[in-house]
């Protein structure tokens, strides 16, 4: 054996014991913070799920620039992570020209969820058809009034 | 098929108060121009209420749901009256269940009082010749209509901050899920004038 051949030997045996010291030098690093989250889901008054809609979040200082965008899931549903502003955030979720807006105020205190709408109970619903049906009902029957009033006099 | 508030920019929704301003002004002197408009005040009150609820009937079409409009029906029966019916049907609609905005009462009032109109002009002109043709070429032609120009609307509002493709493919969806509604209310408007035909003709625009 030479001892060039020698020299490759003992540089190949070097790196190979020095390797896994240089591998094991990079450390894994975690910082873990805490943070505000919030939790979208968005729904159809019918009960059907806003999937794959999108979703525009306002900051509370800049109500006009968006701040961040995402997609519901399937489920019409999205959670993200706000940022260190506080004040009043909303979140515009929209899909083919429908859609609604939602605020949620963050402060120091924990959050406070306001919703848009309140969704209404089919009872709720047939009760104020029914009031507009009497309502036109009651047009209807006004004006018949009248008018045989009138054809009477004449 | 209501926009609701927000969706669309501050400018458009002025724009469509405006143009739905100036469409009730019109149908409100034509209407005034009528001999005794006040006889028509009964069937109006109605067909509001037929209106009113109408948005509450959901017709499930995979992936999507749609709602009855009626706007044919209410411009074939009611004619230049259509015009502020339904602005009273839309404002009670948004009112009590939410159903539209009324930032975007304006332009809600274009979406359907135009395909109400249209649905008139067409009655008028070959109602009498072809009755059931133009019955469900009203009520189908009405939603075509009224889909094309809420589309529009859509599309030409969007904010810059919105993916415009999936909007756009979304919409295109929204749409053809109406095909089927279009062909309904087509139906419904055929069958609703037979049957006023037979047994109320006075009641039929052209009894």
């Amino acid at each position: 054996m030479t001892s060039h051949t020698r020299l490759a030997a003992l540089a190949i045996c070097a790196a190979g014991c020095f390797t896994p010291l240089v591998a094991l030098s990079h450390a894994a690093l975690i910082e873990a913070e805490t943070a505000q989250a919030v939790r979208l889901h968005a729904f159809y008054d019918t009960g059907e799920p806003m999937s794959h809609a999108q979703v525009i979040i306002y900051a509370p200082d800049n109500p006009v620039s968006a701040w961040g965008q995402g997609v519901t899931d399937r489920d019409g549903r999205l959670e993200f992570v706000l940022g260190p502003e506080t004040g009043r955030w909303s979140f515009q979720v929209r899909q083919s020209g429908h859609g609604a807006m939602v605020h949620v105020e963050v402060g120091d205190d924990a959050p406070v969820v306001t919703a848009t709408s309140s969704a209404q109970s089919w009872g709720q619903r047939l009760v104020m058809v029914a009031l507009v049906g009497w309502g036109a009902l009651g047009t209807a029957l006004f004006a018949l009034a009248r008018r045989k009033g009138r054809d009477a006099s004449a | 098929m209501h926009l609701p508030d927000g969706i669309v920019p501050v400018e458009m929704a002025l724009a469509g108060y405006a143009c739905t301003a100036g469409l009730v002004a019109v149908a409100l002197h034509r209407i005034k121009a009528r001999p005794d408009p006040q006889a028509e005040i009964p069937r109006v009150a109605m067909l509001t209420t037929v209106f009113f609820a109408a948005s509450l009937v959901a017709v499930p079409v995979p992936p999507t749901t749609v709602h009855l409009m009626l706007a044919g029906l209410m411009g074939v029966m009611l004619g230049w009256f259509a015009v502020p019916a339904i602005m009273v049907g839309l404002f009670l609609q948004a009112m009590l269940f939410g159903h539209g905005g009324l930032t975007t009462l304006g332009l809600n009032g274009m979406i359907l009082c135009l395909p109400a109109l249209l649905a008139f002009g067409l009655w008028r002109q070959i109602g009498g010749r072809w009755p059931d043709l133009a019955a469900f070429g009203a009520g189908a032609g009405a939603v075509v209509v009224a889909v094309a120009i809420f589309a529009t609307i859509v599309l030409t509002g969007l904010p810059a901050e919105l993916d415009a493709r999936a909007e756009r493919a979304a919409v295109q969806v929204f749409a053809l899920a109406h095909l089927p509604l279009a062909l309904a209310e087509g139906v419904i408007v055929l069958v609703l004038l037979r049957v006023l035909r037979r047994i109320e003709p006075r009641l039929l625009p052209h009894g």
